[in-house]
């Protein structure tokens, strides 16, 4: 018991600096994700039939299939089919970002329903195109609304983006695992690195809580 | 200006129909209003008065009719030209459809900043000026749910003023309202009307439109059925439907007009 806190106590260091692979990992993703997230948003609240179409297809796949399974298909599978040379980290920020695109997209489209109709009327009315109006008057109220279920997409990809692990990517999993098996410490070793989750997940949580009231719309009920 | 240009009505719609699958809510309805106008639509909920209006600047794309802003035909299809449009005809709605996310400030001044493309101080100078005219001079950084439902009506009139709009159109503007609230609203309209704005106003506020309206029109499941001064509308119609309407009215208010 003491040799197995001794052993976690020498390698905290390394396990924490998995942290730094871990959070970029989960940068990446949640901004990937972002980033495709809300035109897919709008694309099926606003967008023709196809355009639904399209997006509803990109939503079933990337939720519909493991990621564990997605990881090997682009990892070993489509980088060697394309010859791509990219590292596992990267892989690991695509694929995670691909997936969280897809529950981003619902997210950001149950928020973009929850903005009352008049909304968009009224900016009609005033002589703005629907893609002004979106920009300006729907995506902000909608955004601000999203701030709490994106929070749980954040500890979400935070605990998924352990299983990069996979691919050889060297965060906080990969790294217990190393250590624990040259010393045989798997338990204490295996708890310090889900501590380490833990105390990432509050600490993420905290912050989107401060994003969440510093941009709370007045008055604001639903 | 001469007698004939005057004449000329600033807002024209024929034959302007909508349809909800089977259901026709709109029949064929058609006017016409000149500069200064205030026309008030008069009728039972459901008679097709918002739909009417909310046709005319095509928020609801009608099945059938023309509209003429100014002589000039609009075609709902060419985007650019819509929008143009869209801002010259001044909308006010029932529910207020204030921005919840902008202050009153900025719901009068995003449509300056946004579509005119007005510089950041150009608009805010005017936005203020707006506000000021509905007398709203105190309250500009508060937000939508900070104001009274009589605050918000006066900061969406400002917000469509602002857009300088040739025609306001304002689809039942004081339903929403408590009745202490109402007065308010109806001083701003009626100072509109003084200085000559071009309103299409749908009401259940019948004593004052008769007060402020140039011309009654009494329309009933989709059609418009009788049009003509308040007073005749009122106690002397033409038309059985209309009369129906008018006494229950009357009897209502407990008056004659």
């Amino acid at each position: 018991m003491l040799e197995g806190l001794t052993i976690v106590a020498g390698a905290l260091p390394y396990l924490l600096g998995g942290c730094v692979v871990t959070i970029s990992v989960v940068l990446g993703a949640m901004a990937l994700g972002l980033a495709l997230g809300i035109p897919l948003a709008v694309g099926q609240v606003y967008g023709p039939r196809w355009v639904r179409a399209a997006i509803g297809v990109h939503v079933w796949f990337f939720r519909g299939v493991p990621l564990l399974v997605l990881l090997f298909l682009f990892y070993f599978g489509l980088c060697a089919f394309f010859d791509l040379n990219l590292t596992a980290f990267t892989v690991a920020i695509i694929v995670l970002g691909l997936i969280s695109s897809a529950y981003q997209s619902q997210i950001f489209r149950g928020g973009i329903s929850a903005i009352p109709q008049g909304q968009l009327k009224a900016a009609r009315a005033l002589g703005m195109s629907d893609a002004k109006a979106i920009r300006s008057i729907i995506l902000p109220q909608a955004l601000r609304l999203s701030v709490p279920a994106w929070s749980n997409e954040y500890s979400i990809v935070l605990k998924d983006s352990a299983v990069a692990y996979a691919l050889g990517v060297t965060d906080i999993m990969a790294r217990a695992h190393f250590v624990a098996s040259r010393t045989y410490q798997h338990l204490p070793l295996y708890l310090a690195a889900g501590l380490i989750f833990l105390v990432l997940t509050y600490i993420g949580l905290k912050a989107l809580k401060i994003l969440e009231n510093k941009v709370r719309i007045v008055g604001y009920s639903y | 200006m001469s007698r004939t240009e005057a004449e000329k009505p600033i807002l024209r719609v024929e034959g302007l129909t909508k349809r909800y699958g089977s259901k026709e809510v709109l029949k064929r309805a058609s006017l016409a209003i000149k500069r200064g106008d205030l026309k008030v639509l008069i009728g039972p909920s459901g008679g097709g008065k918002s739909t009417l209006l909310q046709c005319i600047n095509f928020l609801v794309i009608p099945e059938e009719g023309r509209v003429w802003l100014e002589e000039r035909e609009i075609f709902h299809h060419r985007k650019k030209e819509l929008y143009q449009f869209r801002q010259k005809v001044g909308m006010i709605f029932q529910d207020f459809n204030l921005f919840d996310h902008l202050s009153a400030l900025d719901n009068v001044r995003i449509g300056l900043v946004r579509v005119k493309r007005l510089g950041k101080a150009e608009a805010r100078a005017r936005a203020l000026q707006e506000l000021e005219r509905v007398g709203l001079k105190d309250h500009i950084h508060k937000y939508p749910a900070e104001l009274s439902g009589g605050q918000k009506q006066r900061v969406s009139i400002a917000r469509a003023l602002a857009m300088d709009p040739s025609v306001m159109l304002l689809d039942e503007p004081t339903s929403a309202l408590d009745p202490e609230l109402i007065s308010e609203v109806l001083a701003v309209i009626k100072d509109l009307g003084a200085h000559g704005m071009t309103m299409l106003m749908s009401t259940h506020q019948i004593a004052f439109a008769s007060e402020v309206a140039s011309e009654f029109i009494f329309m009933e499941d989709g059609q418009i059925v009788e049009t003509g001064p308040p007073l005749k509308i009122l106690s002397d119609a033409d038309c059985d439907r209309t009369r129906e309407f008018c006494s229950k009215i009357t009897e209502l208010y407990n008056t004659s007009f």
